[in-house]
């Protein structure tokens, strides 16, 4: 399978993604307005000798689409060069078979850059490992602190109903905590896949 | 006296697998009806879909992979209350 003009077309539009989604919209449109872009990064996008076309794989279920299409949403929108075309992962899966994780898993989101001519500048998966890596660290931590909270290897079912509940707002905060460095390390990332777009 | 059965499921509500946790719940009520005690529900996040029957874990999409089987989760739940 490769990506052409024909196909990219058939994609929806970010605005169209959203006007389908039969859930989340709400919480996809406040991480939209809470995505703080430094002067740097936008003009680093701006500054693309081309336009870069962006196919996108995505489903508004998925916590990490929730999470971090709307970083990729702010920069084509302030930047003006980001062409992005988003996929419904379950309904094309002859792309996501492409673009699996670890050559395995169908994780989502999937954000893959081309140039004009539909040459492939490099692909993203899911979420950066440095916030997988920190969240799981922070998670931890907070295991630790709390030992009522027992294993964090252990079943949640076991636990009382309301040290389970405190336990989910300590998750909640944790990521909540994490948000900002999680968004400037998605810039980053994509940053670096779009720069390799040649003049 | 019988003795009091719960079942616990977990599920990643952030990921949508509500149809797939009130399947196994509709199965399990319409297989045990009053033998169960109880069926909890509770939302979680993190892909999360685990199934347990008196504090024991008998299908985690974490070591098991997936949903699990609809019949093998039901004998699993039958080993527990005849045990």
């Amino acid at each position: 399978m490769t990506i052409d003009r024909s196909r990219f077309d058939q994609g929806l539009t970010y605005d169209a993604f959203k006007a389908q989604m039969t859930r989340n919209r709400e919480r996809l449109e406040e991480n939209e307005k809470r995505v703080d872009l430094a002067k740097e990064n936008v003009a680093a996008f701006r500054a693309l000798p081309r336009p870069v076309k962006v196919v996108v794989l995505a489903e508004d279920w998925c916590g990490d689409v929730i999470a971090n299409l709307p970083v990729l949403g702010r920069l084509a929108q302030e930047s003006g060069k980001l062409d992005v075309r988003i996929f419904l992962r379950d309904q094309n899966d002859d792309i996501m078979q492409r673009y699996l994780n670890k050559g395995q898993f169908k994780s989502i989101p999937v954000f893959v850059f081309f140039d004009e001519d539909f040459r492939e500048l490099g692909h993203w998966i899911e979420r950066p490992a440095s916030v997988t890596e920190i969240r799981a660290k922070r998670r931890k931590e907070i295991f630790a602190a709390h030992p009522e909270f027992g294993s964090p290897d252990a079943p949640v079912d076991a636990l009382p109903e309301e040290v389970r509940v405190r336990l989910q707002s300590e998750l909640a905060k944790m990521r909540e905590d994490t948000t900002k460095f999680a968004n400037a390390e998605v810039v980053r990332e994509l940053r670096e896949i779009a720069t390799r777009v040649a003049a | 006296m019988t003795p009091a059965h719960k079942v616990k499921i977990t599920y990643c509500a952030e990921c949508g697998y509500e149809p797939q946790t009130l399947a196994l719940a509709k199965a399990l009520m319409l297989e045990f009806g009053a033998r169960l005690s109880c069926i909890e529900l509770i939302p979680w996040d993190g892909g999360t879909f685990e199934v347990s029957v008196d504090g024991q874990l008998i299908h985690s999409m974490k070591t098991n992979g997936g949903f699990g089987d609809s019949a093998a989760i039901k004998d699993a739940v039958r080993t527990r209350l005849t045990a």
